[in-house]
């Protein structure tokens, strides 16, 4: 009993300590863009979770043009929380354009969360999420499901149990109350599933529930927005510069009221900060610190290597702790990979997490094939920031003096020639030699 | 000195094959200078040495083919030298080089001996 007593306090106060010093790898501002209609005060403990990670939180309503996402084109904030689902219109720097152009940044992303209502018009929301990979059913058509739901007279608001991943890091189980959307994703690999609708469920007007299944049962299937493979929660990480974007299709999801059902207490809260960290970079950030490459005879790298060359390739990748706002070298990564690439890989091998904490090696023999090479690191997993890194060096081919000499099957060869040479001397010197005694002989005859 | 024929007497039967060159070796014996056997010996441990380096190459290995070229050319060389030396010194054969005296052939044998085993050192690693 005693280590489970201990690993109670542990976890009761890594939940304690946890999100006092919880603090972005991207920055602190953060917008949050609201409705005219939404009370804020609705979503205090969401507010205060943020607030107390070390958040600064500005809000600004649809309607007022201040203060901006970017000032001359530098983004204001870091981070952008678009909770205003019924707005018909944005402000020119919330536009869809706008928000695509922030979160693409190379270098200074803006990270967006966008929360989603079933009521939800045809707004610019709707289109923003074509730019995603997103499509929404028709308007004013929220999730059933009579097998999830709370209450049987209200099919809307379901309990759902979301996976545990390692990308909801501070969610660690537990009931959620969700009532709102679903959504369609495409086959975008940049999509991240957070949490699916359950297969029971469906999207329907509630008024008339049973008509959307009557009208799919008569046109055989189709049309009917249904299923386990529908998503609620759908991250979205940009390739380039790894911002973040987060697709969230309720509304109740972040609302104080959804802290207990019925008396007991659902883990709302929690699974919505979870979500906010992995939007915010808080969680699964990775970056590459160095690279090195060299002979594994010598100690420092070089700008070209020559063919057949035994070369050995580093790189160094730390991982975000949101816990202590500090980069950390992490060797937990075991499917890296290093290509040796000229126009093709013509060598892929596998990056080991060798013993020093955050360094990946790799060791291989440099093809027999002279060129401009580059090393290159392409690591993408769902829900990680994409690591990308490539190192461009020449493959020179032997030169002139480089190749063995007086190779062992040569010596047949050497000895030809060498006992050619002797035989000339040999000869000559008795050509001469005898030539006198010809001479005398003549002489004496 | 007499000129060089060695088929004077031989028979026309079967049997005298051996008969024959037994004496082609010994008119060969008699009928040849001193100085000219010097150079035959030498032209023959020249083929001998070339059939062997031909042989390893063919039946053991080529690999190091430049080594190969030097030393079999050395061997080609040095015979088509010898044996144009031989033409010049020959006494059989000196009527048809009367400006060059032996000593001059002896000479351009020796120079172009050494150009070619030149060319062959260089080669041959």
């Amino acid at each position: 009993m005693q280590p489970s007593l201990f690993s109670w306090l542990g976890i009761a106060l890594t939940m304690l300590v946890a999100p006092t010093w919880a603090k972005s790898s991207s920055g602190d501002k953060v917008l949050v863009v609201t409705d005219a209609k939404l009370e804020m005060t609705d979503y205090s403990q969401f507010w205060d979770g943020l607030r107390s990670r070390g958040y600064d939180l500005t809000f600004r309503k649809t309607s007022e043009d201040a203060p901006a996402t970017s000032v001359f084109d530098v983004p204001s904030f870091s981070h952008i929380i678009v909770l205003a689902p019924s707005a018909k219109t944005y402000p020119k720097d919330l536009s869809p354009q706008s928000l695509v152009h922030l979160l693409s940044d190379s270098k200074q992303p803006t990270n967006i969360l966008f929360v989603l209502q079933p009521s939800t018009p045809s707004s610019p929301l709707r289109d923003l999420g074509r730019e995603f990979g997103i499509s929404f059913p028709p308007p004013a058509t929220p999730l059933i499901d009579y097998f999830n739901a709370v209450s049987p007279s209200n099919a809307t608001s379901l309990l759902l149990s979301p996976p545990l991943s390692p990308h909801t890091a501070g969610f660690e189980g537990g009931k959620i109350l969700y009532s709102g959307v679903s959504h369609l994703r495409s086959s975008n690999p940049l999509l991240v599933d957070f949490l699916n609708a359950p297969a029971t469920s469906y999207a329907a007007d509630p008024s008339e529930p049973a008509d959307a299944i009557m009208e799919a049962a008569a046109s055989g299937g189709e049309g009917l927005w249904a299923g386990g493979r529908m998503g609620l929660v759908t991250g979205f990480e940009v390739l380039l510069g790894g911002g973040r974007a987060m697709w969230v299709g309720s509304l109740e999801l972040f609302k104080d009221a959804a802290a207990s059902v019925d008396g007991e207490a659902t883990a709302n809260n929690a699974y919505a900060l979870a979500l906010a960290a992995w939007t915010f970079q808080e969680t699964s950030v990775l970056r590459i610190d160095a690279v090195e490459h060299r002979r594994i005879s010598e100690t420092s790298p070089r700008e070209q290597y020559r063919i057949k060359d035994d070369v050995i390739y580093r790189i160094h990748v730390s991982k975000f702790d949101a816990t202590i706002g500090e980069w950390v070298p992490t060797s937990e990564i075991d499917d890296m990979q290093l290509e040796f690439t000229m126009l093709d890989p013509h060598i892929r091998t596998a990056l080991k997490p060798s013993s020093a904490e955050g360094w990946y090696e790799a060791e291989f023999k440099a093809p027999d094939r002279h060129g401009v090479f580059k090393f290159i690191v392409d690591w993408r997993r769902k829900g990680y920031t994409p690591l990308h890194s490539s190192t461009t060096v020449s493959v020179v081919p032997f030169r002139h003096n480089e190749y063995p000499r007086f190779l062992s099957s040569a010596w047949p060869y050497y000895l030809g020639a060498l006992s050619t040479s002797a035989a000339f001397v040999l000869f000559c010197s008795l050509w001469l030699l005898g030539g006198d005694e010809e001479a005398k002989k003549k002489k004496t005859q | 000195m007499p000129p060089k024929k060695v088929t004077p007497a031989v028979s026309q039967s079967t049997s005298a094959i051996s008969g024959a060159l037994q004496d082609l070796v010994q008119s060969y014996k008699d009928n040849t200078p001193k100085r000219v056997k010097l150079i035959d010996a030498f032209l023959l441990f020249i083929v001998l040495s070339g059939v062997a380096q031909f042989a390893y190459c063919v039946l053991v290995t080529t690999f190091p083919f430049n080594a190969f070229l030097a030393g079999f050319g050395s061997t080609i060389g040095q015979f088509v030298l010898t044996a144009a030396f031989r033409a010049q010194v020959n006494p059989a054969t000196r009527s048809q080089f009367t400006i060059i005296s032996p000593e001059r052939a002896f000479a351009d044998f020796c120079f172009g001996s050494i150009v070619l085993h030149f060319f062959v050192y260089n080669f041959l690693g």
